[in-house]
């Protein structure tokens, strides 16, 4: 599973770093190194909604607090 | 002309106390072939020293530059120098790098500390004829420029700093010139240079200079040209154009901004691969396209970018910063800074719609303000700056 977080100028003022720091937390905590892959994308051309996350091609928009909910829904329930 | 340019940069400590340097520092640049540097430095401190040195540095670099001849240079401070009640005395020392055509430096000193240079990393004694004007004695010295010479320019302030603390007789010259030596080949900027040498003056002082102290500093280098890209053009039917016009610049390429990078690796038809290493809490990581030298997020970014500048031109305080970590604004000041001599900017004027949220602190015209203060502090750096607007 490949997840992209957006680290361009708006989405980091909304706080992207939280949620990349938060995400790699949790993949470490539940030992899932080898099955999902952590990456940065600069502008996913829709800042609006950001903070854009994007599990495999679908769009997500998520904030710093609600990563737990986040990674519970859509990246542990999908492995 | 040839491809070598001067790097100029100095930095004073003021007498322990004092509000005001009684050290002066004046550079004029009459046109791309002529540079009229002037270190003054007037007697006592303070206030009146500060008047002293103000007029004689203004005095001569005008003058100079004007193309007067060093005579009449001279006896017109002394005849307009207010005359010390104390003393009796009009004073003022000074030392003049006259930098003509990047191929000659002419060095006038008077009762300064005799101005150091450094070539191929060792101190390079040279010759000095003595003249006497108005009783005064003056020495002076042509020089043929070569490439990576570090001239040093000092007030009293430097040799005498750590008397009766550090050193007896004060840090003597000749061990100014090993301190220096040691670091002239590192590829620091004059005002890097400048800055340490007066640290370790303040350091010898004990952190309370007992006299005003300056470093003036003129390294010789080779011009290098980079090219930095800020923002998507307007009109999207001008990318292609710009990226071209962009890519086929002589030097180093920055790209700055998320959009802006999507569309130069789609033209060099290259992977954008950013990195999610967080260097720095308030800085977005850096990403790599093969064929970019750097890329980078924008605004926020070039903002930071924007602090160290403004700060390098002044106390450059946020040296350690910029010259040592490796987020996307200390690695472009270290290119901009320390590297390049010729920039060009190729500046979109695209609106990014996200960005004109009133809570968002990076709208448009903060973008091209940007630019722009980042330009003057670069100009203000003795950089030549060129912008073009798509």
């Amino acid at each position: 599973m490949k997840v992209t977080i957006c680290i361009g100028s708006s989405c980091h003022i909304k706080g992207s770093r939280l949620v990349v720091e938060a995400l790699q937390e949790l993949i470490s905590q539940n030992e899932l190194d080898d099955k999902v892959e952590l990456c940065g994308a600069f502008c996913m051309n829709k800042c609006q909604s950001g903070i854009c996350v994007t599990v495999d091609d679908e769009l997500f928009s998520v904030t710093p607090d609600k990563v737990n909910d986040f990674f519970q829904n859509n990246i542990l329930s999908k492995l | 002309m040839n491809d070598l340019c001067a790097d100029i940069g100095y930095k004073s400590i003021n007498h322990y106390g004092e509000q005001l340097c009684g050290d002066h520092v004046d550079v004029v640049e009459k046109d791309e072939s002529s540079t009229v540097i002037v270190l003054a430095d007037g007697l006592g401190s303070g206030v009146k020293a500060s008047i002293l040195s103000t007029l004689t540095s203004k005095i001569i670099s005008t003058m100079m530059a004007a193309g007067l001849p060093l005579e009449e240079c001279v006896s017109t401070i002394a005849a307009t120098l207010p005359v010390c009640s104390v003393r009796g005395v009009a004073y003022s020392t000074f030392t003049i790098i006259h930098l003509k055509n990047n191929e000659t430096a002419e060095i006038i000193q008077y009762d300064n500390p005799h101005v150091i240079l450094i070539r191929d990393g060792k101190n390079y004694d040279y010759p000095m004829t003595e003249l006497v004007i108005d009783n005064k004695k003056i020495f002076r010295s042509v020089i043929a420029l070569k490439e990576n010479d570090i001239f040093i320019g000092m007030s009293d302030g430097c040799p005498h700093a750590g008397i009766g603390l550090a050193y007896n007789f004060g840090w003597k010259r000749k061990d100014i010139i090993d301190f220096m030596e040691t670091i002239s080949d590192v590829g620091y900027t004059a005002k890097t240079l400048s800055t340490i040498l007066i640290d370790e003056c303040n350091r010898l002082y004990g952190n309370m200079p007992g006299d005003d102290a300056t470093a003036c500093v003129v390294r010789i280098r080779k011009r290098i040209p980079m090219n930095l890209l800020f923002g998507p053009p307007a009109n999207k039917d001008d990318c292609d154009r710009m990226m071209s016009l962009f890519f086929s610049k002589e030097g180093k390429h920055i790209v700055c901004g998320g959009t802006t990078s999507g569309i130069a690796a789609k033209y060099l038809n290259k992977p954008l691969k950013p990195s999610l290493r967080f260097e720095r809490s308030d800085i977005p990581p850096i990403a790599e396209i093969e064929g970019v030298d750097l890329v980078t997020e924008g605004v926020i970014t070039v903002n930071k970018v924007l602090t160290y500048a403004k700060d390098y031109l002044e106390q450059n305080e946020y040296y350690e910063d910029w010259s040592l970590k490796r987020d996307g604004a200390a690695l472009i000041s270290r290119l901009l800074f320390e590297e390049a001599t010729d920039i060009n900017f190729f500046v979109g004027r695209a609106i990014n719609p996200a960005h004109q949220n009133p809570e968002l602190p990076i709208n448009f015209s903060i973008k091209m303000n940007l630019v722009k203060e980042l330009s003057e502090c670069l100009k203000k750096m003795g950089k030549s700056i060129k912008v073009s607007y798509f």
